[in-house]
């Protein structure tokens, strides 16, 4: 029931919001559904904490790694529920375009990214993980503007093409397991591949095979460089809450199912082989990213590069290795995402007062939106990973890890990376925060739940920045127990 | 015996060829719900014209009555190459597939001639457009039959029916199926077919056949129309015979050859239904979409030759 | 029974000459709905299989999967393209980039690609080099009818050929995955259909036209 209660509460809670018409009925029925769902999520990891493993039916089952991950998004989810409830009012009315759709739908998102969570099996998560895009795909496309319904359209191309190539690569593994000698019913759930995995050795060829399509398949989901086409349009079109889950939610999801995938090939070949592939596409997202956020114009788009590049150094702290460079990748995950949770948090209140986001046409936020900009100021200094923010520590720790494992071409490498994206982070911001207003702003004002979702945001970061909890830095440890 | 055997089925492909025509304008006619003409109305037609006067255009030369039977010739030279009721024929072990597919190149060379000696502007056009379709259509043509010759490793036509006869029936590889389909659209360019051409009609500017011989009448005419019958059956029995031949005789006894004849008008009688049906759904091509088509047919059979090499 | 058995033994070895000759007449077909329709027999072709294989290995759960192939995408998925396609009230040419000719040429060639990468996964895994060359065509020509269309719609339809030959690529490397998962694969294949339906009519609806290679505001 621990493990039922919560992936199911959602799915329910989407058929009871689109069963109320009236606006303000659905909100509080969501935020109720919402914090209900935190609860038992809570209760669920409290569960884990203390058993180690929960394993329920053959579907589901939840251990460390999953832990630290459902923590995460009950984190982002809580929030951003909050966050949407005063956002709501910007949008316009249409078909699926209301409060009651926008809930619903995010349910069903949640829904889908619990289930893969959840999932004991590869094909369950990649199921779920397929899922993920279904369920986002109309928030993506929820202005239904010219730019949504294209950024939609793509999003649900481009990442169903990339899945399909995860398929692949499950099915792949599939093979080689059942000639490694695991019952056919069981050569999918992904403790008996571990326990398993060096029977499959023998199909050498075939596991690589299968990791190369898993990692252009859930990299495409991460937004890994040359799969990352859809990453920024999605991002840039979606209502700055969605933008903030997809960013902060989404792409922790399929860097999960990436990680699983990851410690079975290392367990089944040797480390060496998914670690380098990582290594590649880490690099390759890190420096493509940092670049390309030079020449961005438009505040969310610069953010979803930035996206893109901390997934980039994740990917680096996996496949650097070692227990810091592990450490690092998990803790940069939880970081991350509630960094960019508050910079997107940030978009919305600069779309209402400016009427853009165009980067060039925003001017004096300091003035105008003293508080907003303040909030800039911090998620920015934040997310170029300086003290005495979170995503220092993990960063720190992701190239001390270089460090010792002596990458040190690729230590150098980050240093120039993390340069280059501070550099751009800061060049853009300064010309939004200074200067006088060019155009006459509308006024609007920041609603009680908006602030509450930014501070807590903020005080998470400043925290584990400050200090890790003892708690914390445990769960941590058992996400890399169940990893190595 | 054998030579006798081979004579008759000569001599039921002639003679059964105009019967084809009016069977597939009847079931045609009937799939468009209409009662159509009786089935023997091509014989009625061809004694009509026998019997009519022969007229030559004033500015038209010698060769404008000597090609009708160059071309009827050539055709029933062909047709002599096409095993029917047992796995020979009558010039059978004399020349390959390629001959035959020269033969028939010989007989549309003449055709094409006289259309032009015959001066007027419509045959021409005819002359040009039949000229640039039997041009594409024999690439694939002769392609799809040297995959399937590669395969039997034979190229007469008699030995190939032969290899085949000895593998089970539906044992399908990729190099017969490609093969097929290229022949079956090329067969449809040849013979004038819908979406290539309309043999129902000379009221269309498109026209190949109908604008060649619009100047020829009376023997002339039924030469030309009998031997275009004649070369339909043909292609439907080739087709026949190197894919399906399963049925023909095997020893030449009255009873094998019985089935042989049954067999035999069984799978005609699905591949005409298959005509007519196809002739009654699809619109003709235009004239530019041509070698579109004769180029999908290219494909298929450059992939059946290439397939040979991977044939089990 | 025997016979049962002989039909089925044949239905499996020829299938892959149909699936050929399916993914070459969609790569150059000049309509979307011819194009669905050869989509709809591909299916009808893999159900087939499935069925013999059912046979051939008494497995009442393949039966299931046979089932579900036939509800979902030889009906459910087809119909729903085809009222996308009537209802959008636009040409029905599948405007490409290449002429039908060079379509039928470069999935020749794919088809070949296909034939040349898994012979030595046949070889080392004692598998049917046809079946598996057919699979991996129908995922390379997917992908081909995916870059050089221009119409949304098919587009679908090249990534649900694509999808076709990785469904076919499981059933003959492993004989299908577990049951559950393949009903959870069907199940999100026909949610994406809808939704892809869904954001057709919209684009239709905002930029009217469906050329997505005209959908070019979002860069860099």
């Amino acid at each position: 029931m621990t493990l039922w209660l919560p992936l199911l509460l959602p799915l329910a809670g989407a058929i009871v919001v689109l069963a109320f018409k009236h606006h303000r009925t659905a909100v509080r029925m969501a935020l109720a559904i919402g914090s209900t769902e935190v609860l038992l999520l809570g209760v669920c990891a409290w569960k884990v904490r203390t058993c180690g493993v929960l394993q329920q039916g053959r579907y589901l089952r939840a251990d460390g790694l999953t832990l630290l991950f459902l923590l995460n998004l009950a984190l982002i989810f809580i929030v951003v529920l909050a966050y949407s409830a005063g956002y709501l009012r910007h949008i316009p009315k249409g078909r699926f375009s209301s409060p009651r759709w926008y809930y619903a739908l995010l349910f069903l998102f949640l829904f889908t990214m619990i289930g893969a969570y959840l999932s004991a099996n590869l094909g369950m998560l990649w199921i779920a993980i397929e899922a993920t895009t279904l369920a986002s795909a109309l928030l993506v496309g929820f202005y239904n503007t010219k730019g949504a319904v294209e950024a939609g359209w793509k999003y649900l191309i481009v990442c169903t093409v990339g899945i399909a190539f995860a398929l692949f690569g499950t099915i792949a593994l599939y093979l080689a397991a059942v000639r490694g000698g695991i019952p056919a019913d069981a050569a999918l759930d992904w403790t008996a591949l571990m326990s398993a995995a060096p029977g499959m050795a023998r199909a050498h060829d075939l596991v690589k095979l299968a990791f190369v399509f898993a990692v252009v398949g859930y990299g495409t989901k991460i937004g890994f460089v040359p799969m990352h086409s859809w990453l920024p349009d999605a991002h840039a079109e979606a209502p700055a809450p969605i933008s903030a889950m997809l960013s902060a939610a989404l792409l922790n999801c399929a860097m999960y199912a990436l990680l699983r995938w990851d410690a079975i090939i290392s367990h089944a070949i040797g480390a060496s082989f998914s670690h380098t592939l990582l290594l590649t596409f880490g690099c390759l997202s890190l420096l493509v990213a940092v670049f390309l956020m030079i020449v961005q114009r438009d505040l969310k788009r610069l953010l979803a590069y930035s996206s893109i590049e901390h997934m980039g150094i994740v990917a680096l702290g996996v496949g650097i290795g070692g227990p810091l460079g592990l450490f690092g990748a998990l803790l940069h995950t939880f970081n991350h995402s509630l960094a960019k949770t508050l910079l997107f948090f940030t978009t919305g209140r600069v779309r209402d007062t400016f009427s853009t986001l165009r980067i060039d046409r925003i001017r004096g936020m300091g003035r105008a939106i003293p508080f907003t900009g303040a909030v800039l100021i911090i998620g920015g200094v934040a997310i170029v990973g300086l003290p005495p923010f979170g995503l220092f520590v993990s960063e720190f720790a992701i190239l001390m890890a270089a460090f010792i494992s002596s990458h040190y071409l690729l230590a150098a490498l980050m240093l120039v990376a993390f340069s280059i994206a501070f550099g751009a982070l800061f060049y853009h911001f300064q010309h939004m925060l200074t200067g006088e207003p060019k155009a006459p702003l509308a006024s609007s004002r920041l609603r009680r739940s908006e602030v509450a979702a930014i501070c807590a945001c903020s005080i998470c970061l400043l925290v584990l920045g400050l200090y890790i909890p003892p708690a914390f830095t445990s769960i941590i440890h058992s996400a890399m127990a169940v990893l190595q | 015996m054998t030579l006798t055997v081979d004579v008759i089925q000569l001599l039921l492909l002639i003679s059964v060829a105009p019967l084809l025509r009016g069977i597939i304008g009847r079931v045609k006619a009937r799939i468009q719900n209409r009662r159509g003409a009786s089935v023997f109305r091509p014989y009625a037609d061809l004694r009509k014209l026998f019997r009519k006067e022969d007229l030559v255009p004033s500015t038209a030369s010698f060769l404008f009555r000597f090609c009708p039977v160059i071309l009827f010739a050539a055709t029933l030279a062909a047709a002599a190459f096409v095993p029917v009721l047992h796995a020979s024929s009558l010039l059978g072990n004399t020349g390959d597939f390629i001959l035959l597919v020269y033969l028939l190149a010989l007989a549309r060379f003449f055709l094409v001639l006289g259309a032009m000696d015959g001066g007027s502007s419509f045959g021409g056009m005819g002359a040009s457009r039949e000229a640039l379709v039997s041009t594409l259509a024999e690439a694939p043509l002769l392609l799809g039959l040297l995959a399937i010759a590669i395969v039997a490793h034979s190229a007469s036509i008699a030995s190939i029916v032969q290899w085949t006869i000895a593998r089970q029936p539906f044992e399908l590889s990729p190099v017969h199926a490609f093969a097929f389909v290229a022949l079956a659209m090329v067969t449809i360019a040849e013979t004038g077919r819908v979406p290539i051409d309309n043999p129902a009609t000379h009221l269309e500017l498109t026209m190949i056949h109908e604008a060649m011989v619009l100047e020829y009448s009376g023997p002339s005419l039924a030469l030309i129309e009998w031997a275009n019958a004649i070369k339909l059956t043909l292609m439907f029995t080739l087709l026949i015979a190197i894919f399906a031949p399963w049925g023909v005789a095997a020893s030449l006894s009255f009873f094998g050859i019985v089935i042989a004849v049954a067999a035999f008008s069984v799978k005609m009688a699905i591949l005409i239904v298959s005509l007519a049906a196809l002739e009654s759904s699809v619109a003709k091509l235009r004239m530019y979409m041509v070698p579109e088509y004769l180029g999908v047919a290219c494909a298929l059979s450059v992939l059946a030759v290439v397939f040979t090499a991977f044939a089990r | 029974m025997g016979l049962v058995v002989i039909a089925a033994a044949k239905t499996l070895a020829s299938s892959a000459v149909f699936l050929f000759i399916t993914v070459l007449l969609i790569a150059s077909a000049k309509r979307t709905i011819t194009c669905i329709t050869l989509f709809a027999a591909q299916c009808v072709i893999i159900t087939a299989q499935i069925v013999a294989m059912a046979c051939l290995r008494r497995s009442g759960e393949a039966v299931a999967v046979a089932v579900m192939v036939l509800l979902v995408k030889v009906v459910a998925i087809p119909y729903a393209l085809l009222r996308v396609s009537t209802g959008l009230k636009v040409s029905p040419k599948v405007s490409s980039a290449t002429t039908p000719a060079q379509s039928a040429f470069i999935a020749a060639a794919l088809i070949l690609l296909a034939f040349a990468v898994v012979q030595p996964y046949a070889r080392d895994f004692a598998l049917d080099s046809q079946m598996l060359a057919a699979a991996t065509a129908m995922v390379l020509t997917g992908g081909f009818l995916m870059v050089s269309r221009r119409k949304a719609l098919m587009q679908v339809v090249g990534l649900l050929v694509l999808e076709n030959g990785i469904f076919l690529l499981a059933l003959t490397t492993t004989f299908g995955m577990p049951l559950v998962i393949e009903m959870g694969i069907f199940f999100d294949l026909l949610i994406w259909v809808l939704l892809v339906g869904v954001f057709i009519f919209r684009i239709r609806e905002t930029f009217a036209h469906v050329d997505v290679s005209r959908l070019r505001r979002l860069r860099g």
